[in-house]
This record gives C-alpha cells, structure tokens and sequence, in this order.
C-alpha cells in the first residue's frame, strides 16, 4: 500500500497537511543537510498536479513539485528563470531541487525567487480551506518567515506570460558551480517605442529578503530613454539611500558596492 | 510505512524510516558500498545514483521520496555493457588516482552522455561540475568521458 505520506493528488496532500504536523519535501536539497530529529516529511514528487508546466490566458503556471532541471529545459518558461536556474548548483542538484522547495526554505538566496520577485510572479497556494493567490513579495514577511498556513502547500509558480524578455541577469558566487549567490541581481525592462512602460529591478542574498522598490521604479516609468538617462543620477542614489544593508556572508561595503556596480551595469545595458 | 522501488533492476520493499537517508540505507541495508559518502550535504557527488534515469546526490534524498521510483548504484550499473566502454575508457586515459570520486563520476558520465551522445567539451564540464576530485585530475576525467562517447557510438 502506498503510504499517506506519499501522496499522489493534491486532496490527499491537503488532507494530511490538516491533520498532521507535516514538513513538505520537494527535492531534499535544503532539508537534508540538517534534517531535524523525529521529523514526518509530506513528500510531494508524485502529486501531479504540482508537476505540470503549462500556460492558461493569464499565466506561465509551474508545479511547484517540478525539478530546476525540469524547467530549465521547457521552452515555454521565460528564459530569464531558465537562465538564472542554469547557474544553480550542479546538475545533480538540479534534478532534485524543486521550485516551491526553492520558494519554501525560505531564504533570500534562492535564486529563482530572484527571479519571481523581478517578474512580478505570484505563488497559488492551497489547503483544504480553499485557495488563493498572493504576489511573491507579500509571501516573503521575513527571513524564513512566510505568509504560509501550517496547512497549506505551495501548488504553483505563477509568471507572467510577456513583458520578461528584455531582461538582465547577473548571478556572483565563489565559482562557477555549486556556489551560493552572494549577490544575485535581476532586472527587466518593457519599452513600449521609446517609452519605458514598465521596469523592475531585485537585489537577492544581501538581506532577510530579495528586495525590490517599487517606488523607485516608478521614477522611470512612463519616460523616454533620454529622460530616464538624465534621472540616473538619482535614480541610482535612491537605491544607495534605500539600501541599508547588514553583513552577511560578506561584509555590507561589499554587498553594497557590488549591487550599485550590478544595477549600473544592467543600466547601461538597457541604455538608459 | 513500507516503500517499494526498484533498485539495481530488481523490485525491493523498505521498511524503515522513511526520512533516513537513500545514502546510508544504501550503504548499512543493502551493502552498497560503491556509493561513497563524502560531505552529507549534496557538495560533492561521491555519493551520486541514478534516479529515474537522472543524476542525483543520495545524501539529499530521504527514502519516501524514491517510492515508486527506480534506483540504480554503481554496482547496478556495473552489469551494463555501458558501463564496460566507461570503464575501459577511464582505464585507457588513467583517469582513477585515489578512486573516491569514481562511482559518482563514472554515473555523472553516464548522465552526461544519456542526454549528449556526442558531448562538447562544455557539456562534459558543464556535467560533472557538481562531482569534486580532490586528487583534481579533471582533465583525465574529461578525456575519458570524451573518448567513452566515441568507443560507445550508438550506445547513447
């Protein structure tokens, strides 16, 4: 007999998130490095619900069960999440780690949650109360706090469908792989002709959360290359006074200087 | 709870904990010694399997997530005429100083050439880049995976 704790539709999964203290597994990767005592994992990998990749009218929707690997090799996800999860770890790695693993542990590292925040992606989430939507940003209250129920799952990686092809990308680590970011930073850009119509920028691994300030966005948008070129100055002076960042794994003088050097850089790129 | 995969091709039934670690049920239940533990923290790759016909580290998985799915060691793969061109391949370049790495390197090549028949030196780079050698003989490792893909032709 198959185990409850191995369930194979979503229902199943919820029902035994109500009744039970249960740890969702999705790949392992994160929770096996220092597994607790006692602990009753839910693993989630034959859900299939949770492994599907497919497009509705509104959205790029990812099975939060499925593997880095699995998306990286879709062609219907945005190629900026493909991009960022090519440079995760290993392959090894990436045939394990899932997706809402990812969003799960927690930490502001997670390279594909730098990637939702950029994209503006939303999370479904699910319990036997019923479901609802919540954008990435307000999931995230703090480091390794979450808006998430203790009887609820994360079901799906909600993106949206256009707008994310103009992006930059810039992942720093010690190596090439199996290296945690130590600064990870994502922008996209939408013009509409010369128009900026939309622009978002994330900082991941120099703080509790990715951040990203929309208000400071909002500084560029609507305007023409030329105006926006004249705003950088304050555009980019904005982010220095937002960011207070702490030490980490690295000193703040380092984060700092290296995320001023990263938004310059995608700046730049976009000619702005 | 009882977990039923398949390991090396033949159906097995577990019944312990199912959050113990694929890597020591490997090695303490089934004596499966060829899978090597190096770090417990998915680093390395010494402890690399197949599962379900992709590379993973055995350290990051705990046993109910292998229900239903088929695992294969070294020592399943080790039955494989595949396996017979890796190995000579390894062996021709001398490949093998301390050994440790091999296990999960010789599957990581496995993989590698599952999904490249014809692998760039990038792609074989790009393979093993989570299998460490600490006698860092990288070079001879790439050699051998470039020249198992032309001695194996149409095995992949």
């Amino acid at each position: 007999m198959v185990s409850r704790y191995c369930p194979t539709t979503l229902a199943e999964a919820l029902a035994v998130r109500n009744e039970e203290k249960v740890v969702p597994f999705g790949g392992g990767t994160d929770l096996m490095i220092s597994p607790k005592e006692g602990v009753t994992y839910l693993f989630v990998h034959r859900i299939a619900e949770m492994k599907k990749i497919y497009e509705d009218d509104e959205y790029i929707r990812i099975g939060a069960s499925c593997t880095f690997t699995e998306v990286q090799f879709t062609p219907l996800v945005p190629k900026m999440m493909r991009d960022a999860i090519s440079e995760i770890a290993a392959p090894a790695i990436r045939n394990a780690g899932t997706m809402g693993g990812n969003i799960g542990n927690g930490s502001a590292k997670a390279d594909s949650v730098l990637v939702e925040y950029t994209m503006g992606a939303k999370l479904r989430l699910a319990s036997v109360d019923g479901e609802r939507i919540i954008p990435i940003e307000q999931f995230y209250k703090g480091r390794k706090e979450l808006d998430l129920h203790d009887n609820e799952l994360i079901v799906e990686i909600l993106l949206p469908k256009t707008g994310t092809d103009n992006y930059f990308y810039q992942k720093v680590g010690a190596r090439k792989a199996l290296a945690i970011s130590r600064i990870a930073f994502g922008g996209i850009i939408q013009m509409d002709g010369n128009i900026i119509k939309d622009i978002s920028v994330a900082f991941g691994a120099v703080a509790n959360t990715v951040l990203r300030y929309r208000e400071i966005e909002k500084m560029l948008i609507g305007k023409t290359l030329e105006e926006a070129h004249a705003l950088r100055p304050t555009f980019v002076k904005a982010y220095d006074d937002a960011m207070q960042l702490t030490r980490g794994r690295v000193s703040a003088e380092y984060r700092k200087t290296v995320c001023m050097n990263l938004l310059n850089a995608f700046l730049d790129d976009k000619g702005i | 709870m009882s977990i039923k995969f398949t390991l090396n091709f033949k159906e097995v039934e577990y019944t312990g904990d199912p959050a113990a670690r694929l890597l020591d049920v490997l090695r303490n239940e089934y004596k499966l010694t060829g899978v090597k533990c190096g770090c417990k923290e998915g680093e390395c790759g010494a402890c690399a399997i197949i599962l379900d016909g992709e590379l993973v580290n055995s350290c990051m998985i705990a046993m109910g997530r292998v229900e239903g799915s088929e695992v294969m060691t070294i020592e399943g793969y080790a039955t494989t005429k595949r396996f017979e061109v890796v190995s000579q391949a390894y062996a021709d370049v001398s490949a093998v100083q301390c050994g440790f790495c091999i296990p999960g390197m010789v599957l990581a090549t496995e993989a590698i050439l599952a999904h490249h028949p014809h692998p760039t030196e990038e792609d074989i780079r790009y393979g093993i880049a989570g299998n460490i050698c600490r006698c860092t003989g990288y070079n001879a490792i790439v050699k051998a995976i470039g020249l198992a893909a032309k001695a194996g032709e149409g095995l992949w």
